[in-house]
């Protein structure tokens, strides 16, 4: 006799990722108070950025005359690229043809003296300033916010060449003799060691490089600026510094040109001590007393000057401001994230879920996928509709170019702060979901998210400025740097104060700390639960 | 109703989080006030109001504050309690005030010691840092008058701050939304009006939005550029937990449970 074991001709079901996903899916939009807080946080996101962008009327009273304009209490000029620049230096220059080089050795950087007019209590400014300049330049002309390209030595940063205010190049540091070759509007930076040995730094490309130029001879150096408590009052005085030019070879010059001095620009600050105050900020600048100088002896030329020559970077990044909006839909996503896995634990679904997909881990990690995605789509919508706006509601009360820049969506900038307000959305919420699992009550893991996300940020402003930074490097809030309405150069050296929506990270950098901590929460909630009951 | 602030205090007593909810305020308190203390130093930021430094952790120790409030209350319907309560207690306002007294009891103990530990913090570490009499700076003292009003004042503003958070969570009954509520109110809002660049937005928020106005009572310097009086300020947050305590009984009364 034979038995025939008995099979179900039901196909076996499947317990495959997708299914999971699926699940976790139909568990979150059948509840309708999860649903809710989806739209309501795409709605918050879209809404108070624009509100705030809307009531933004207190500018830095931004003037502008005939390209040179008045922000924030300093004189700024409009650079070749259209954006507001400081272009304040001393300047040893004879005329140049379309082609031509200009050769030198530079020795002997130094500042020169502290600033004599320094507030009692300040710190003294160091005696040579990291980005104060020394070195040979090529100018369309001698306006402020001309074209050049330059090769320098700094106080702190070795051999640079820069070119058109934004662009900067760094060459080895122990060079000291300096070539620059025009060809057209093509600028080759070269740098030697002794006078012999060339090496190549790098070559620019200067649209607005036509016809004759000024070739020479500059030094600048910038104001030394310190913070004031939390960052939201700084003094800067201003700092001189000169260096001596020898070997002095120009091609393609007329025979028998002398070398002309001309201070470029305004020295900024100017003549006294200027008072800024925007937007709860106070700053002092107190000027330079030295005037800039050229002196020529026995074939070496000896430059001093105070002043710098970069971009320039306002106080006050509205769009990021109008951006911090965007925490009031964070708070409801971290409580969806948080209410996503916490509401299982209440009810006792948990057990029916694991008892659905027994490999634990899975579970939580569908969880953020499906929460994640949906965050990410939330803060996507509300962010694509805020930046537009608040963009268009900022231009209208006064923020423009040249100082700060149009954003829409296509520009660079306008991409990166709403991409990254999706991104931060769909992380934080993942980290309040991860947080939800280890703790097991909304309240607490609700509560601890904030308090490690938004909270430092908080803090940040109220702290004095060491302390202030270090949160904006280890917690999450670091990410909040993506939401930055302003391009950073890393050759300013402005006080950056989180006060003024400065973060010590970079955008992607801060991202990263964000994700990191998603990642070890989530790590150690798949931990928790596997290795505790139900 | 003696029986039903016992019959609270029993319930408070025995939920493990409370105990350690509590230690949460003081050691968040006394932790970051300590911290900021230290890290001031007097040549670089003399300004500072030593006082209002000292109580800094008040801003984190809100937190764990809050998180009591909201449990005491959506902890019931969560579980389906209230019912129980409601059968013992029928009249919702004795059963409402019960959780109120309870709550400011523990929340003046805790925050008394976390206000006390701050300002002790602060008295030892200022004067390493320069806060001493050669910078014109006397040693924190609670005995003096603006640095009492202070000291009293920040244990009296957790005290509203909690029974705020009972109202509302009252109002709404679910936990996850009146966390969210109340972390919009404690923080997102004050970092908000912080950074606006609308003077006048950011006047009115200072004069009426309950964290800032309430915070107004820790200045001790400059009180006469507040743009709120520091007891005014803590009397416009005392409106706020008066509106939200009574949109609660009102809630609790009209709705069944």
């Amino acid at each position: 006799m034979t038995t025939t074991v008995y099979r179900s001709v039901r196909p076996v079901g499947h317990d495959g990722f997708g299914q999971l996903l699926w699940a976790e899916w139909t568990k979150l939009r059948t509840v309708r108070g999860w649903v809710l807080a989806l739209i309501l946080a795409a709605a918050l996101t879209a809404v108070v950025p624009i509100f705030l962008a809307s009531t933004a009327n207190d500018n830095g009273a931004e003037t502008c005359v005939r390209g040179l304009c008045q922000a924030e209490g300093q004189v700024v000029a409009t650079g070749p690229e259209g954006g507001a620049v400081i272009d304040s230096f001393n300047f040893a220059h004879q005329p140049l043809a379309t082609d031509g080089s200009i050769t030198a050795r530079v020795s002997g950087l130094h500042g020169s003296g502290p600033a004599l007019r320094a507030p009692a209590g300040f710190p003294r400014p160091p005696s040579i300033m990291p980005w104060a300049k020394a070195g040979l330049m090529i100018k369309a002309s001698t306006q402020p916010g001309a074209a050049y390209a330059a090769i320098m030595l700094t106080g702190g940063h070795g051999v640079r060449m820069q070119y058109d205010f934004t662009h900067d190049v760094a060459g080895a540091s122990a060079a000291s003799w300096l070539r620059l070759v025009r060809a057209g509007t093509s600028v080759t930076g070269y740098e030697s060691a002794d006078g012999r040995h060339w090496t190549e730094i790098g070559t620019a490309v200067l649209p607005r490089l036509i016809g004759t130029a000024q070739a020479g001879l500059f030094v600048a150096s910038p104001i030394f600026e310190v913070a004031i408590g939390s960052g939201d009052g700084s003094v800067g005085i201003g700092t001189n510094a000169s260096a001596t030019f020898g070997h002095i070879s120009l091609s393609g010059a007329q025979p028998g040109g002398h070398w002309s001095g001309t201070q470029v620009g305004t020295p900024n600050p100017g003549s006294g001590p200027i008072k800024i105050a925007v937007n709860g900020h106070r700053a002092v600048k107190v000027p330079m007393v030295q005037a800039g100088s050229v002196r020529a002896a026995a074939g070496t030329i000896t430059v001093a000057g105070s002043g710098d020559i970069a971009p320039f970077e306002p106080i006050v990044d509205p769009l990021h401001v109008s951006f911090f909006g965007t925490l009031f839909g964070l708070i409801a996503l971290i409580t969806l994230g948080a209410l996503f896995v916490t509401a299982e634990y209440r009810r006792g679904l948990i057990r029916t879920t694991i008892t659905a997909s027994p490999r634990r881990g899975r579970i939580l990690v569908a969880k953020s996928i499906v929460v994640g995605v949906l965050a990410f789509v939330a803060g996507l919508i509300g962010g694509a509709i805020a930046l537009p706006v608040a963009a268009h509601k900022l231009y209208a009360n006064g923020w423009r170019p040249p100082v700060w820049p149009e954003l829409s969506l296509t520009t660079g900038i306008g991409l990166r702060v709403v991409l990254g307000t999706a991104a931060i959305a769909a992380v934080v919420t993942i980290l309040g979901l991860a947080v939800g699992a280890i703790f097991r009550r909304g309240t607490g893991a609700i509560i601890a998210t904030t308090g490690v996300v938004i909270v430092p940020l908080i803090l940040a402003l109220v702290l004095p400025l060491t302390l202030a930074t270090w949160l904006l490097r280890v917690f999450p809030a670091a990410a909040f740097s993506l939401q930055a309405g302003l391009p950073r150069y890393g050759q300013v050296n402005n006080v950056c104060a989180p006060y003024h929506s400065c973060f010590p990270l970079s955008p992607w950098h801060g991202f990263a700390v964000l994700c990191a901590w998603a990642a070890v929460a989530l790590a150690g909630a798949i931990y928790a639960l596997r290795r505790r009951d139900a | 109703m003696k029986t039903a602030v016992h019959a609270e205090w029993t319930k408070l007593r025995t939920v493990p989080s409370t105990g350690w909810l509590l230690i949460a305020v003081v050691a968040l308190t006394v932790g970051a006030s300590a911290t900021a203390t230290a890290i001031v130093k007097c040549p670089a930021t003399c300004h500072a109001d030593t006082t209002k430094l000292s109580l800094t952790g008040i801003m984190l120790g809100q937190a764990a504050v809050a998180a009591l409030a909201v449990v005491i209350i959506t902890g019931e319907y969560g579980s389906g309690m209230i019912r129980v309560s409601l059968a013992a207690v029928p009249r919702r306002s004795a059963l409402l005030a019960a959780k109120a007294v309870v709550v400011t009891v523990v929340v003046l103990a805790a925050g008394t010691i976390s206000v006390l530990g701050s300002m002790l913090a602060g008295r030892l570490l200022l004067p390493g840092n320069g806060f001493n009499t050669a910078h014109h700076f006397t040693a924190l003292s609670v005995l003096h008058g603006a640095t009492l009003r202070a000291a009293v004042g920040s244990v009296l503003y957790l005290v509203l701050i909690a029974l705020f958070t009972l109202g509302l969570s009252t109002a709404l009954r679910d936990s996850g939304l009146a966390t969210a509520v109340v972390l919009c109110v404690l923080y997102v809002i004050p970092l908000v009006s912080d950074v606006m660049l609308s003077s006048v937005w950011r006047h009115r928020l200072d004069r009426w939005a309950p964290v800032n106005a309430g915070l107004a009572i820790q200045a001790t310097r400059n009180i006469g550029k507040l743009p709120i009086g520091p007891w005014p300020g803590l009397a416009v947050l005392g409106l706020w937990t008066a509106a939200a305590l009574a949109g609660g009984w009102i809630v609790l009364r009209l709705r069944d449970a």
